[in-house]
């Protein structure tokens, strides 16, 4: 078996073990989940991205991925690429939007103890300590942790020479990726299982026919997000990336929809779990650029090349 | 129970050296710019014999086949390279089209040694056309209802019944015909056989069927006591409706499933100029990412069956995607496209015409987009 692989199944077995509704539920009602970040650390996954990991940086996003599967109440995109750029995990650091002396949308900012603040444009950042008192809390549509705080004297320069805001929107696009499966699988078993009219309700054509559109957008999520991780590190990375975020959060919209009327109103409760993966890609398809946001980046990119190119810049990659 | 998602999509690309065969091809379309008059996307528009045959003398109709028959014994990747490089101009492929992806491929593994000899090499050379036989005035999605029949006589087949939406029927010189050749049983798939039709010289009355396009592509072909010989039947007879089906993810999750409207792309590209207002730089970006998305789906498909699996649910869900697809595409475009004053954009608008007409039949053609959901969902394990 493959690194990837093994990293895959061994992230799938812990974060099923130690990730559960109450685990969820706790995380979104503002807990740090304390015992599944220990779980994280002992098995050295807060490390995947860093340069002497060891592991293939493409196998540290198929890791994201599997933490988007299980809606993972950790900011393990945050936490990754953190520990990637400060070169080091001795402490929780996670990362926001840097916008002039602030920085916003960050995870957890609570409990962390440095935060980098990341500059959508330039594509450069500052690290900081973070200074309790001084943060403002909030949250985004999954309930995930999304603090405003100041950058404070003495931060630091981060001097980054890779594309760390197309990494970040990579992050969410492998989430996403992970958690939209998820509710596919989720939406399959209660179709076989809810009965109404003498028989399950998979049995009705209109509930096949939702659920095969929302296979197909799953399907293609899946491939874009693969083909987007692939590209890391290649001269096309932002474009890639660009594509799969656009797709991918066009895929989100339609399949948390469908996913929600094949439950009924069970799926509009507290109670079942649809929500936590749900909640989590409308949230997520805004985060770090939502479509509009991508598709304008790359239409302007084509539109730039011109018509009697964009068929070679589609057929370039496989 | 825990439901796993069971589809697979592998991350498969194009081997490396499809790029020199993507430039031959490019290079050859660009010397035959007089047959790409008005580009057109879909596969099944653009009857040219002539530029099928440059295509034949090229290598590059049956590419797969065995060099025995004409073919050229490269891989399933190349013909894919080859295919996607001549919709994506819109150069004119309908003449050979079927007969280079169903017929020749269904007689090399069912047809006798003299059937293979006999058809395939002209196919090769891109002389020989070949239609469907399917659809009838009261079958269509249920293909196992057909009731046209076919009888052995001492003197061969003789045929009786109606065909319809025959494609090309009138320009093209076979027809791989579906029919009964047993009385229909509790089996509904038993006593089905294919029998190759001699559309010029066997004596079927053929029709055209204009369509809302305005052209003639389809058509009505009836068989009234049309006798044809014995050797005409392809495989066993009775082993119609395997040999029908086998070959349907091989039909389903090609290139000409997403791209038929791929040149109102390229014209929506030339109309919004280098630097496009947002929202229209964003219709560009929204096809393109769907486009990408697609394309590998599709190549994850090819990679599949050139590694000998038969990946017959993933096929129809790049179908159905793509078909969708197809559809959306003229109307993301159009929206985008400024109107008004000054606003002519002309080669966009006859592009985008042209394709609009064509589009009710992406959803149709080779399978419904709600048969292939039934596919999709009974591969999901729903039925
Ligand atoms: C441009 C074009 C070219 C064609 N070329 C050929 C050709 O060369 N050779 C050939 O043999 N045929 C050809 N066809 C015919 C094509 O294969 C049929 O149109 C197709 O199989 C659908 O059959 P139908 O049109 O009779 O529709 P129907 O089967 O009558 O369907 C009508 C509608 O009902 C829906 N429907 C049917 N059954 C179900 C079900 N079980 N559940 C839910 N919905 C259902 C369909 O999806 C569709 O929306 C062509 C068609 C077109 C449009």
């Amino acid at each position: 078996m493959d690194t990837r692989q093994l990293l895959i199944d061994t992230a799938e077995r812990i974060f099923s073990d130690h990730c559960d509704k109450a685990v969820l539920d706790a995380a979104e009602r503002g807990e740090f989940p304390e015992r599944l970040w220990n779980v994280v650390r002992e098995n050295g996954f807060h490390e995947l991205a860093m340069a002497d990991s060891g592991v293939d940086l493409k196998d540290a996003f198929a890791v994201i991925r599997v933490a988007g599967r299980h809606a993972l109440p950790l900011p393990m995109v945050e936490i990754l690429l953190a520990n990637r750029w400060l070169q080091s995990s001795a402490e929780l650091a996670v990362i926001g939007r840097l916008e002039g002396d602030r920085i916003a949308d960050v995870p957890w900012a609570g409990n962390a103890k440095r935060a980098l603040g990341i500059d959508w444009e330039g594509a450069d950042g500052v690290s900081t300590s973070v200074s309790v008192e001084e943060i403002g809390t909030a949250r985004n549509v999954a309930a995930e942790s999304r603090d405003g705080l100041p950058v404070m004297a003495g931060a630091q320069p981060l001097g980054l020479n890779e594309p760390a805001f197309e990494m970040l929107a990579l992050g969410r696009v492998a989430s996403m990726a992970g958690c939209l499966e998820r509710i596919l699988e989720l939406s399959l078993q209660y179709a076989n299982e809810r009965e109404q009219f003498g028989r399950p309700i998979s049995k009705f054509q209109a509930i096949q026919h939702n659920l095969a559109i929302v296979a197909g957008e799953v399907a293609a999520a899946s491939r874009a997000a693969d083909a987007a991780i692939d590209a890391l590190e290649g001269d096309r990375f932002a474009l890639e990336v660009a594509a799969a975020k656009a797709r991918v959060g066009e895929a989100a919209g339609i399949v948390a929809e469908s996913a929600h009327q094949v439950h009924g109103a069970m799926g509009f409760t507290h109670e079942h779990q649809l929500h936590h993966f749900t909640r989590r890609v409308w949230a997520w398809r805004d985060e770090y650029g939502n479509e509009a946001f991508w598709q304008e980046r790359l239409g302007r990119h084509l539109a730039g090349i011109g018509a009697e190119k964009v068929w070679d810049f589609l057929a370039t990659r496989g | 129970m825990v439901v796993r998602f069971v589809l697979q999509f592998d991350r498969i690309s194009l081997p490396e050296d499809s790029p020199a065969l993507r430039a031959e091809v490019r290079e050859f379309l660009a010397a035959e710019s007089e047959h790409l008059a008005r580009p057109n996307s879909d596969f099944g528009t653009g009857h040219d014999p002539a530029f099928s045959r440059k295509l034949g003398a090229r290598g590059w109709i049956g590419m797969t086949w065995p060099k025995q028959y004409g073919g050229a014994e490269r891989s399933f990747f190349e013909r894919y390279v080859v295919t996607e490089e001549l919709l994506a101009a819109g150069a004119p492929v309908s003449a050979h089209w079927i007969a280079d992806r169903q017929s020749g491929p269904l007689l090399l593994r069912f047809g006798t040694d003299a059937q293979r000899e006999a058809y395939v090499p002209p196919i090769a050379r891109g002389e020989s056309y070949f239609s469907i036989g399917m659809s009838e005035p009261n079958t269509g999605s249920d293909l196992a209802s057909v009731r046209t029949t076919a009888k052995r006589t001492g003197d061969g087949w003789l045929i009786n019944g109606t065909k319809l939406w025959t494609s090309e029927a009138h320009r093209n010189h076979y027809m791989i015909t579906l029919v009964r050749t047993d009385a229909p049983s509790d089996n509904r798939h038993a006593g089905l056989s294919q029998i190759i039709v001699d559309l010029k010289n066997d004596g079927a009355r053929i029709r055209p069927i204009r369509n809302i396009a305005g052209s003639e592509d389809f058509n009505e072909v009836v068989f009234e006591d049309v006798l044809v010989p014995e050797d005409r039947i392809v495989g066993e007879p009775g082993n119609g409706w395997q040999q029908v089906t086998s070959e349907l993810a091989y039909e389903r999750a090609g290139p000409e499933r997403f791209l038929s409207a791929f040149r109102v792309f390229v014209e929506l590209v030339r109309a919004a100029g280098e630097a496009p207002e947002p929202q229209l730089a964003a219709a560009i970006g929204r096809i393109a990412a769907h486009l990408m998305a697609l394309r590998r789906m599709s190549i994850s498909v090819a990679g599949m069956l050139e590694d000998g699996q038969s990946p017959e649910v993933e096929a129809a869900l790049v179908k159905g995607l793509g078909n969708d697809f197809e559809k959306l595409l003229p109307e993301v475009a159009r929206l985008a496209v400024p109107t008004g004053p000054g606003a002519e954009h002309r080669r966009f608008r006859q592009t985008f015409a042209d394709t609009l007409l064509l589009s009710p039949a992406f959803t149709i053609r080779g399978g419904t987009r709600e048969i292939l959901r039934g596919v999709i969902a009974r591969g999901l394990g729903l039925r």
